[in-house]
């Protein structure tokens, strides 16, 4: 049971803090209500640049990461589809130094030139090192584009193109600002070996006065349900071949969302798992198999990727996977089986709570879904989850027409080491 | 309205305090060090033997084994291990390492009980199934040959084979020919030399209490075999430093490493080297950080870091570049040495990075999992406890002169590696 406690500024900023007091340290978490979803296709990877941007300097600090590391603290940040969210990690009784630098970069950045032009070399060198220049890299451009087709999740978090990024200019980053990084549209959670009272009135000092913003109403285009196979096959210098399956499936506020991701536990979730003990173990068709949900607010994705063994073709593979998918649809499953993903589940979620961090990034997630009390109620509603369930869910979402399939095809070109 | 250009009060970290372990001893003799704090009712067991790569007869038989512990015991096949450790929730794994052989479990502690005898067989009765083995064998034989398309990869292993040559223990790669040459028959020579009570440390950490402990003794304080502790066997190299250019097929970037043979945390220089590295590329705010990344935008990273083994360690820098920056990075990479070597770092650079490293070591005692791991690092080699404080006392009081005399013993371009896997 996570305890905190919660309050609202008068700018609208919503703030979270739980004590932990069996830490020296304090994390804070600072999720901005923005992602790549909210970007334009034509300046794709704008939201992620800004991330970068926002470190720096800012109205009143040159530097954000200097203080932070005379503090004694590390800090981070990451943007994915939904939010951009930046942490720093302090020796608790260093905690102001944190909310004086997050206070001061959301009432303004400093917008300088310079910081923007090195960014953004920065982040197309980013570009490269994580998606061109890596075997299988661009994998996620191919099939996010064809699994959406309307809704912004079309293109990854880093961009379509690294001329995207290229091309950002200093109005477009200010326009940017003051439309989302305003306190009416974050959450700040506090949690470690904090009180309460002290901290409520420190960041009513530091953030008190930080304007409301005329932040956009969110209107996106929703994807239709899909309604016909999406395949493509690409062929590239790649050591083997790869293949990707994906499947729409919840949005994370769905109550459905949690049989889902059962789901994703039976057939991958630990060495015991389907896919796992019968696709690599017992028949040998796969050397590497993953299945996941991406988790996210619109709905997600259910992820199958995989390489065949040594001699097993790419659409004996694809059979191997659909047999397994099939067999979900048709019979139930043990019941020992979704105990024991119940039981994984309960694990994971215990050591999580050891983390300080964990629990704030949590915290601020929950209570952007709508409610931070949900971080409690998990285990509940993976709890009622039953074998018909998970059968459900299987017809829902293993359904040839909801699937988009990306072959990644090994040219078999001599690598030279 | 606050005052935001004066920056709130910044508070010293005053209690840098090593949590000190209970030491206990298996029927067995066997040491175990148990770190008992936290909140979570959560045990995290590690069992360690001096089993790694100075141990063995045969190249990449200290992996195998190690790797191959899970696939089959006499009372457990390997479809049984992997079905109890899901079923209770619990995470096993055999985590690479160069000097040792580690067993790692995360369990809850309600169900430790029955998740530490499938440890204890692993330990005691393996029997490396053939079959598995040969599926061992293909799964990493593929693994590495996607590694080996990755420049960044290709990169480090040749720099770390050059530094330390290319059949030594700390040097040798492995190549997917490699796994051809051993059989059932290595693995079991290697594991009943090395994994032997007079070979093995455990580390207990998370809710211990005596139930916790009595188990342990009942099962891996009786199942582990006695047995000697074995010597290393550690060859030393010596070649000169020189360049090396490697072209793969139309790379977008390029992979640098640049790096010599460094003392390990075994000599007396090693904790003022821990904070001469972090100055030069040992976080964000490092030298390489803000003059080739912040600075010029030529990367998305760089860095440098000290590897200390057992019987050697090493140094190097690491990133990758666009092309078009490769050798105006390499430049930047010496002349960042010779700043360290010509001028004495300021005492605001230096107090930000003494601060800085205060915070990284309180963070590395907070909760049951973070001490343990110090308590390993230092018990692995017999290095004592107070050397933690040690190292606190050095990063507080080490100088500016004291660190250009380190940049100058240490730091030299004739003594260094420099491998390029780029255009």
């Amino acid at each position: 049971m996570i305890e905190y406690s919660k309050f609202e500024l008068e700018n609208g900023l919503r703030v979270l803090i739980h004590e932990d007091n069996s830490t020296p340290m304090v994390a804070v978490n600072v999720l901005y209500d923005v992602g790549s979803r909210d970007e334009s296709p034509e300046k794709t990877g704008f939201a992620h640049l800004f991330e970068h941007l926002m470190f720096g300097g800012s109205a009143n600090v040159p530097d954000f990461d200097e203080p932070i590391q005379k503090a004694g603290g590390e800090n981070n940040a990451f943007t994915n589809n939904d939010i951009t969210n930046f942490y720093d990690v302090m020796p608790a009784e260093n905690l102001e130094i944190a909310l004086w630098l997050e206070s001061d970069r959301m009432l303004s950045l400093n917008f300088d030139e310079k910081v923007l032009d090195v960014q953004r070399k920065v982040v197309v060198e980013e570009f490269k090192e994580s998606c061109l220049n890596q075997p299988y890299g661009d994998a996620w451009h191919h099939i996010s584009d064809m699994a959406y087709q309307k809704h912004p999740y079309r293109w990854p978090t880093i961009g379509i193109v690294p001329k995207h990024v290229e091309d950002a200019k200093m109005e477009d980053v200010k326009d940017f600002f003051f439309k989302y990084y305003g306190p009416n549209n974050a959450i700040i959670v506090i949690s470690g070996n904090v009180k309460v009272d002290d901290t409520k009135k420190i960041i009513e000092k530091w953030f008190g006065d930080i304007p409301r913003r005329n932040t956009p109403k969110r209107n996106l285009p929703q994807e239709m349900p899909q309604n016909e196979f999406r395949a493509k096959i690409q062929k590239a210098d790649v050591p083997v071949d790869s293949l990707y399956m994906v499947f729409h499936s919840p949005a994370r506020a769905d109550e459905d969302f949690y049989i889902s991701d059962l789901l994703s536990d039976v057939l991958c979730n630990g060495p015991s798992a389907r896919f796992y003990h019968r696709l690599v173990k017992e028949k040998q068709i796969f050397s590497q198999i993953d299945c996941y949900i991406t988790g996210s607010i619109d709905p997600g994705l259910l992820v199958i990727e995989g390489k065949p063994a040594d001699g097993i073709t790419l659409e004996e593979a694809v059979d191997a996977i659909w047999k397994e998918l099939d067999e979900l649809k048709n019979d139930l499953i043990p019941e020992n089986e979704l105990i024991k993903w119940k039981n994984k589940v309960e694990s994971t979620l215990v050591f999580s709570e050891a983390s300080i961090l964990n629990k704030a990034i949590n915290l601020a997630f929950f209570e952007l879904l709508g409610d931070a009390n949900l971080i409690n109620e998990e285990v509940g509603l993976y709890e009622k989850i039953t074998r018909d369930d998970i059968r459900k869910m299987a017809q829902q979402i293993f359904k040839k027409e909801n699937c988009s399939q990306l072959f990644y095809k090994a040219t078999k070109s001599v690598v030279d080491n | 309205m606050p005052n935001r250009v004066i920056a709130p009060e910044i508070q010293e970290i005053k209690n840098l305090k090593l949590p000190q372990p209970t030491v206990l001893q298996l029927d067995n003799g066997i040491p175990v060090y148990v770190t008992n704090m936290g909140t979570q009712d959560i045990v995290k067991l590690e069992v360690i033997f001096y089993a790694g790569r100075p141990f063995e007869d045969k190249q990449l038989v200290s992996r195998a084994t190690a790797g191959m512990l899970k696939e089959g015991t006499r009372n457990y096949k390997a479809s049984q291990i992997a079905e109890l450790t899901d079923f209770y929730g619990g995470t096993l794994s055999v985590p690479v390492s160069l000097d040792t052989s580690n067993i790692l479990l995360f369990s809850l502690k309600k169900h430790f009980d029955k998740l530490l005898p499938v440890v204890g067989d692993m330990l005691s009765e393996p029997i490396f199934p053939e079959h598995e083995l040969q599926l061992f064998k293909k799964r990493n034989q593929q693994r590495l040959q996607v590694d080996l398309t990755r420049n960044d990869v290709v990169a480090y292993r040749k720099v770390t084979e050059f530094i330390f040559g290319k059949d030594k223990p700390y040097g040798y790669n492995s190549e997917p020919e490699m796994y051809n040459n051993i059989g059932t028959e290595d693995l079991k020579k290697h594991f009943y030399k090395n994994f032997a009570s007079g070979n093995c440390k455990i580390f207990l950490s998370g809710k211990i209490d005596h139930e916790i402990i009595d188990m342990v003794n009942k099962v891996l304080g009786q199942k582990i075999r006695k047995g000697a502790v074995q010597k290393p066997q550690i060859k030393t190299h010596v070649d000169r430093a020189t360049k090396i250019k490697i072209q793969p097929p139309a790379p977008l970037q390029t992979a640098i490493r640049i790096g010599s043979r460094m003392v390990n945390k075994h000599h007396p220089d090693f904790k003022g080297l821990y904070v001469l590295n972090t100055i030069l590329g040992g976080y964000f705010g490092s030298r390489l950080m803000t003059n080739i990344r912040e600075d010029k935008g030529y990367t998305y990273n760089i860095y440098s870091t000290i590897d200390s083994m057992f019987y050697d360690g090493c140094f190097y820098v690491g990133t990758e570049v666009g092309n078009e920056f490769a050798n105006a990075t390499i430049e930047e990479i010496y002349k960042e040495f010779d700043i360290l070597k010509n001028d004495l770092v300021n005492e605001g650079e230096l107090s930000m990075v003494r601060n800085y490293l205060l915070g990284n070591l309180l963070t590395s005692l907070d909760g049951p999992f973070n001490v343990s791991e110090i308590i390993k690092a230092h018990s692995m080699e017999d290095i004592a406890l107070t050397e933690f404080e040690a190292l606190v006392q050095t990063i507080k009081t080490i100088s500016p002169d004291n660190i250009r005399e380190l940049a100058r013993k240490y730091l030299n371009k004739n003594q260094m590696w420099e491998v390029v896997v780029g255009p």
